[in-house]
């Protein structure tokens, strides 16, 4: 793919196609890239750059700053891990067997993705919280949910759920079941034939639904402001923080901490596009 | 033996895909298993592989009792319709997965994927992807992924289902040649009959979960024994004849097919014969046949088609009779299809419209006992009504063949005695003459019964109005003399419905000294193995104790879904004991008569001759 699409003319990778020509097409995705994406992109920069270097690490590296760094992408993270290994149960459940009231769990799936965020995180809050449901049960544990970093990440669970198990839907759906069941004759236990035959089927898909629920968490906002508490350092995400500034009318230090997110969320993306990359070759490379 | 199934049975939501199905497989044995789709012949694989479980039976891979051992622990290699290569690995990595799983050292895998891929011919390719090769490549990578762990049985489903025919065709011959030089005991599943000629030593023929025959494919082709496998291995010809002391007769034409074979019941009867179109000859005149002339026909169609040439003849006169789709029950009219090589057709060249005779070379009586259906009533307007009865209709269809429809006056008096049959002739419209042929089929009435078995029916079927499909078959005889025709009956109509089978043995209550001598604990474990040895039939066995008539009609009230096949051998307990049962039954019940005859008074183990296995059974 990435051989030398650029090299070659235009007239190369023009095929014929249902959709009007390529060049009018083409023309709509760099529009639309270029007003959606890279403009409001570049201003941000632009902002953040009208800052004097000085001005601009103190912002960027306040305790404050730095707190809600950890938490925004270390709760991310972790949230992503989690709905890699659930989601993927889910998936399976989803896509194997088949029960009473499927359709329904299915439909459920999608909730977060048509909830307002600040309704899942006021839900989230009466269920945690210590006289909650569950957060009172908990609180006798002596584990605090609500207004902690446990909460940010049940909140970016549940946002980036649906991501995770959409994604790797079709993904399970591929694996067919005489894959599983020749392994099974050739005397491979289950445990073998998962990692064997299972994991590296679904892999690629796992890696994209985590990049997407890991992107979708690092942005949330409205879920999480309810029941993280917002303690500086503590229990305060970075786009918070952004908006907090904003609120004061600071609009080159917003800039600043957004400028900085957008660099790590980069980092983070692409290192998972390489990953993901270097994997498929590995593959292809096998063949010859 | 290599792979020995004992009764094995599955059931999969309520419905049995496989029924009772027993086989031994010898060692290095290439066997396959044909049937039409739904047969449950890739399940009863499956079973084997250990993909799925068994709700009854056992299954021994050479003496191990397999039923409940997982499939990773069977040692079997097993191949897929559609190849199953594990996608994201290498040719090399498939074939060395089983090894992988065993801790192989490498070289060791090294040396045994060179081995197999140079069996399957395929060297030099190990380091492709599945996606780079063509399906018959890939298919034959997934034979030596399934050779690689030398398992002792080698089991394929439809393994070339998907691959155009010339593939196939080298296929099959690379698998064949595989399997003779590893001699490696093998199973095939398939529904393609050329397959199972080309590949078997022995082909099993399932349908509706049944294991129909098993036998050497030339046996099966020339020798069925079954209406199915008659038609479903090659091109058959269905014909009613009679058969009687000189020979056989179609429809109504005087007897003229020399024919000796099989033991007839003495005198003359109706039977299904098997002509294979490649069996018929035709020739201008009955002086030009150099086979025994056979009827008269007219050419209706030809059909060439490279080496053969097809042609549809119609039978005329009184010979049309013989064909078991009779015209009325079908918008088609019936034919026989005849083919003639190259040579034939230079020596007697044929025009459409032509008239012809027609000669057997060979022909093959089934021995069923149950050959068609005959609708009996006292008008015309209820004979069709019951011709039409669902149940009735269902049952022809499944067993290939006709039912015909006879207006019986006397069957109207609603008087016991033959008095007033006597006096009006009955009037015909069944081509066979005057003698009943076939199983009768009546509505109800004692008296009816009564009346046909004085005119030597020996099977009537009394069918209430819209009775249901039976879910299990129930099955008593009252005296031994009638065990043999009673079991043959029921397994006949066994093979075409899937039903429970079930011997409803009565014995009488404890302390009646006017009871009559019980069936002994003996006897009915020899009629059960009769059953299984003779007729492929597997029989639930139910007790009862008390007076057999009763018990019978208690046992029909349960449920409405069930037919009684009853056994008699004295047509006066018609009209005796069990008048009630038969009087207005709300269930089908079918009597099958034997005269008792003096000399049959042996044991039942003495008085059941040995057949050869799992040949002789019934249509």
């Amino acid at each position: 793919m990435a051989r030398g699409n650029v090299a070659r003319p235009l007239t190369a990778i023009r095929q014929p196609s249902v959709l009007p020509g390529f060049g009018l097409t083409f023309g709509f995705t760099t529009f639309f890239l270029s007003a959606l994406v890279l403009l409001p992109l570049a201003a941000l920069v632009f902002m953040a750059a009208s800052m004097s270097w000085s001005e601009f690490l103190h912002v960027v590296s306040s305790g404050r700053a730095i707190g809600s760094y950890r938490l925004s992408f270390g709760a991310s993270l972790l949230a992503a891990c989690i709905n890699l290994v659930f989601g993927f149960v889910i998936a399976w459940t989803l896509v194997r067997y088949r029960f009473p009231g499927r359709k329904l769990v299915d439909a459920l799936i999608d909730m977060p993705f048509a909830l307002p965020t600040a309704v899942s995180g006021i839900a989230l809050t009466t269920v945690f919280a210590q006289n909650g449901w569950i957060g009172q049960y908990l609180s006798v544990l002596g584990i605090r949910v609500a207004y902690t970093w446990i909460g940010v990440t049940v909140a970016l669970t549940l946002i980036g759920m649906p991501f995770m198990v959409r994604t790797l839907q079709p993904a399970i759906a591929e694996v067919q079941r005489d894959l599983e069941e020749a392994a099974e004759t050739l005397g491979a236990g289950r445990l073998y034939v998962f990692r064997r035959i299972v994991l590296p089927t679904v892999l690629p898909a796992m890696l994209t639904g985590f990049t997407l629920a890991f992107a979708r968490a690092v942005g949330e906002y409205g879920s999480v402001i309810f029941i993280a508490g917002n303690i500086p350092k503590k229990t305060e995400i970075t786009p918070l923080l952004i908006v907090i500034h904003l609120q004061e009318f600071d609009y080159r230090g917003a800039a600043a901490l957004g400028f900085v997110m957008l660099v790590m969320s980069f980092i983070v993306l692409l290192t998972i596009n390489l990953i993901h990359s270097w994997g498929r070759r590995r593959l292809v490379a096998t063949a010859h | 033996m290599s792979i020995s199934l004992d009764q094995v049975t599955k059931r999969y939501q309520g419905s049995t895909v496989v029924n009772d199905v027993s086989i031994d497989i010898g060692d290095g044995e290439f066997f396959v298993l044909l049937g039409p789709s739904g047969s449950g012949k890739s399940t009863l694989l499956r079973a084997i592989a250990g993909l799925t479980g068994v709700d009854h039976g056992r299954i021994s891979l050479h003496g191990r009792d397999v039923t409940h051992l997982a499939a990773r622990h069977r040692g079997v290699g097993l191949v897929f319709q559609n190849y199953a290569l594990f996608r994201h690995m290498t040719v090399a990595d498939n074939i060395e997965f089983a090894l992988r799983v065993r801790r192989m050292r490498a070289a060791a895998r090294r040396a045994r994927r060179a081995e197999l891929l140079r069996l399957v011919a395929l060297e030099g390719l190990d380091d492709r992807l599945p996606a780079q090769l063509s399906g018959g490549q890939q298919q034959r990578v997934a034979v030596a992924r399934a050779l690689a762990h030398k398992p002792e049985v080698l089991l394929l489903d439809e393994p070339f289902g998907a691959l155009d025919a010339k593939i196939r065709e080298e296929l099959r011959r690379t698998i064949r040649e595989v399997q003779r030089e590893l001699g490696i005991t093998t199973v095939l599943v398939t529904h393609d009959q050329e397959e199972a000629f080309a590949l078997a030593d022995r082909i099993g023929i399932m349908n509706l979960g049944r294991l129909l025959e098993v036998g050497r494919p030339d046996d099966l082709y020339a020798r069925p024994a079954t209406r199915f496998v008659a038609t479903f291995l090659g091109a058959a010809n269905l014909l009613l004849a009679r058969q009687g002391a000189g020979g056989l007769s179609f429809g109504n034409g005087p007897l003229v097919v020399p024919y000796q074979e099989s033991a007839s019941r003495g005198r003359t009867h109706e039977v299904v014969t098997v002509l294979r179109p490649e069996e018929i000859e035709l020739a201008p005149s009955r002086e030009g046949l150099r086979s025994p002339y056979m009827a008269d026909g007219a050419v209706e169609e030809i059909l060439f088609s490279g080496a053969l040439e097809r042609l549809r003849v119609r039978l005329r006169d009184g010979a049309a009779g013989a064909h078991i789709v009779r015209s009325d029950n079908s918008s088609e009219e019936p034919y026989l299809e005849v083919t003639r090589t190259q040579h034939e057709q230079r020596v007697f060249p044929l025009t459409p419209g032509q008239q012809v005779a027609l000669g057997v070379r060979r022909l093959h009586v089934l021995p069923t006992p149950l050959s068609s259906f005959v609708a009996c009533a006292a008008t015309q307007a209820l004979a069709e009504a019951l011709s039409r009865e669902p149940l009735l209709a269902e049952l022809a269809m499944r067993m290939k063949t006709r039912v015909a429809v006879r207006v019986e006056p006397a069957l109207g008096a609603h008087r016991p005695g033959s008095d007033a049959a006597a006096a009006s002739p009955a009037s015909e419209t069944d081509a066979a003459g005057a003698d009943f042929s076939g199983a009768a089929v009546i509505s109800a009435g004692v008296p009816a019964v009564e009346w046909l078995l004085e005119r030597g029916v020996d099977e009537v079927l009394i069918l209430p109005e819209r009775a249901a499909a039976p879910a299990r078959v129930l099955i008593h005889w009252v005296n031994e003399s009638a065990r043999r025709a009673t079991l043959a009956v029921s397994a006949s109509l066994l093979r075409h419905i899937s039903a429970e089978a079930v011997y409803v043995g009565i014995l009488p209550e404890h302390g009646r000294p006017d009871a009559p001598r019980p069936l002994g604990m003996r006897a009915l474990l020899d009629a059960r193995s009769e059953a299984q040895f003779e007729h492929g039939l597997d029989m639930r066995t139910e007790l009862r104790y008390g007076d057999v008539a009763r018990e019978l009609a208690l046992h029909l009230a349960e449920s409405r879904d069930q037919l009684l096949i009853l056994g008699i051998s004295d047509a006066s307990e018609v009209s005796g004991r069990f008048a009630q049962l038969l009087a207005n039954p709300t269930s089908p019940l079918l009597i099958v008569y034997r005269r008792a005859e003096p000399a049959a008074v042996h044991g039942p183990l003495e008085s059941s001759p040995r057949v050869t296995a799992g040949q002789l059974r019934y249509a």
